[in-house]
């Protein structure tokens, strides 16, 4: 491919799109990824990742706008998941797995009820950052401003309550109203990345970032930065490695994400 | 400096008739108990008495089953802004040993949201404040090592750092040297001492080191879900009530204040 190629290619309107909502799905994910890793949420996002199948299903049932429904899903979703780890004695991950699988078959059983809408199942599972329109760009970079302004102004409460939560109490940090705010930002960035990146693997846009950064880094704010460079870096790299080779787009940045991982674990065992 | 043991002197802690109820069984009862500025307290007692119990209902971690707990003049589950005159260090500390945070992050972050970022005071002011607080726990050349790879009396000395960078009133530890060993629980109380000299805290603490409780506490709660003695190491670690305290023999090895005393338990 020629470099007028290239230019043309980069000067389409969706692909544009594409570019500015993976740097803006990077810094989220990178942001977001820091703390899900940290405060072993990992499976939390994996789980609503899932049973958004059962909010896609439920918004297409009922003819309702795909974008609003999906976060009103999530939303609800996690905020219900997290009641019932602080309302039973069974382990949050016993209780995450139930949600997962319980959602999905509701959701899968749902899909069954949706003639015609099997087709999309695809891009429900897999996602296409190439679709990404201007309201999703617009509410992505509202989220991304709120967790910015939300997380950032309070990082040394939001480091101690990751920390230790007792001592975050006793220091007057409001640990659960800063959990149930993250669990919110958490489920909406979900609901905004699986357009982008689908079902299958939004959660990768959170974790692996921040888990490459984290085998490489010691301290806080060079652990979070490198982790929203890294979400940036192999969003755009993706997207370009799959216009070169023609390959799903969601898939590709996974996979950038995946070798940036790998390549630092390898380095780390030899260092 | 500030050793205002005066009747007159608010009490930096209250507590009026606190019971506390944990699933079937009372784990704290009915008990009262004033502590004043200045001071050192030590609770003792059994493992089961209640100890960590009430220290982290006074702390507002456990919610009281009935009673009243005043805190620097307040309720002490609304202390709020008040919350960061009060320093706390746990008798176990879980983290994740690959937590990326050295040291200094960890000090540093005492300073609060706007501290943090260098607002009110600057990056330099913040930075010269937690380097002074571990200089004076001697971990002064550990500011960039990663927390995880800290020793558990070193861990503690880095949360005693962290109490040191804002002004405190109230210090609570509770078991704060469990597992550490006996040199570096002697080293610890000993800089604890002449840290509570500098600043002028009051402090409460759970302690099980009942020799380290008569040399350096001024007044004993002895406590076995109910507060069976109270007063100076001296009025209440004596041989007859650590027995009814504890239902053994329990040499309390005291030193006192005035090791004159000494013999009498030996």
């Amino acid at each position: 491919m020629s470099l007028p190629d290239w230019i043309g290619i980069f000067s389409l309107p969706f692909m544009q799109r594409a570019i500015i909502g993976g740097v803006l799905f990077g810094i989220l994910g990178g942001l977001l990824g820091s703390f899900l890793i940290l405060r072993r949420l990992s499976l939390f996002g994996e789980t609503v990742g899932h049973a958004a199948i059962l909010g896609v299903v439920l918004a297409a049932l009922w003819q309702l706008p795909a974008t609003w429904a999906l976060i009103g899903f999530t939303v609800c979703f996690g905020l219900g998941v997290v009641y019932l780890i602080e309302r039973t004695n069974l382990g949050s991950d016993t209780i995450l797995c139930i949600a997962l699988s319980g959602s999905v078959a509701v959701g899968t059983i749902g899909l069954t009820f949706l003639r015609g809408y099997r087709g999309n199942l695809l891009s429900i599972l897999f996602g296409d950052i190439l679709a990404i329109g201007n309201t999703d760009l617009i509410l992505l970079l509202l989220l991304l401003v709120i967790t910015l302004i939300g997380l950032l102004l309070s990082l040394p409460d939001q480091i101690l309550l990751t920390l230790n939560t007792d001592l975050a109490k006793v220091q007057g940090v409001p640990v659960q109203g800063y959990r149930y705010l993250f669990i919110i930002l958490l489920s909406i960035a979900i609901a905004l990345a699986i357009r982008a990146v689908g079902i299958l693997l939004v959660n990768s846009f959170l974790v692996i970032p921040a888990a490459t950064a984290r085998l490489v880094f010691g301290q806080f704010i060079p652990f979070l930065i490198a982790s929203t460079g890294i979400g940036i870096v192999s969003a755009v790299t993706g997207m370009i490695v799959s216009g070169i080779f023609d390959l799903p787009s969601g898939p590709s940045i996974v996979l950038i994400q995946l070798l940036g991982f790998l390549g630092s674990a390898v380095w780390k065992s030899i260092s | 400096m500030n050793s205002s043991l005066s009747p007159d002197a608010q009490p930096v802690v209250s507590v009026q008739n606190l019971t506390v109820v944990r699933g079937n069984s009372v784990a704290v009862d009915s008990v009262s108990f004033r502590i004043f500025p200045g001071t050192h307290t030590a609770i003792i007692g059994p493992n089961g008495a209640g100890k960590s119990t009430l220290i982290q209902t006074i702390l507002g971690l456990i919610p009281a089953s009935s009673g009243e707990i005043i805190v620097l003049g307040r309720n002490g589950r609304r202390l709020g802004k008040l919350a960061s005159a009060v320093g706390y260090i746990p008798q176990s500390f879980p983290f994740d040993r690959h937590f990326p945070l050295t040291v200094s992050e960890l000090v540093s972050l005492a300073t609060g949201k706007l501290g943090f970022w260098g607002i009110g005071k600057s990056v330099r002011q913040k930075r010269q404040a937690v380097q002074q607080a571990l200089k004076q726990v001697n971990l002064q050349d550990r500011g960039k090592q990663r927390i995880g790879t800290l020793s558990g009396g070193e861990l503690k000395r880095v949360l005693l750092a962290y109490c040191l960078v804002v002004p405190r009133r109230l210090l609570v530890l509770d078991e704060a040297l469990a597992g550490v060993d006996a040199t570096g629980e002697a080293d610890f109380a000993e800089l604890l001492g002449k840290l509570k000299q500098r600043h002028g805290w009051t402090i409460l603490e759970v302690s099980h080191n009942l020799p380290l409780v008569s040399r350096y506490c001024d007044r004993v709660l002895c406590l076995n879900q109910q507060l069976l003695y109270q007063g100076s190491p001296k009025d209440t670690l004596t041989p007859e009530n650590l027995l009814q305290i504890y239902g053994s023999r329990v040499n309390p090895y005291c030193y006192h204040h005035e090791p004159t005393r000494l013999d009498r338990y030996f």
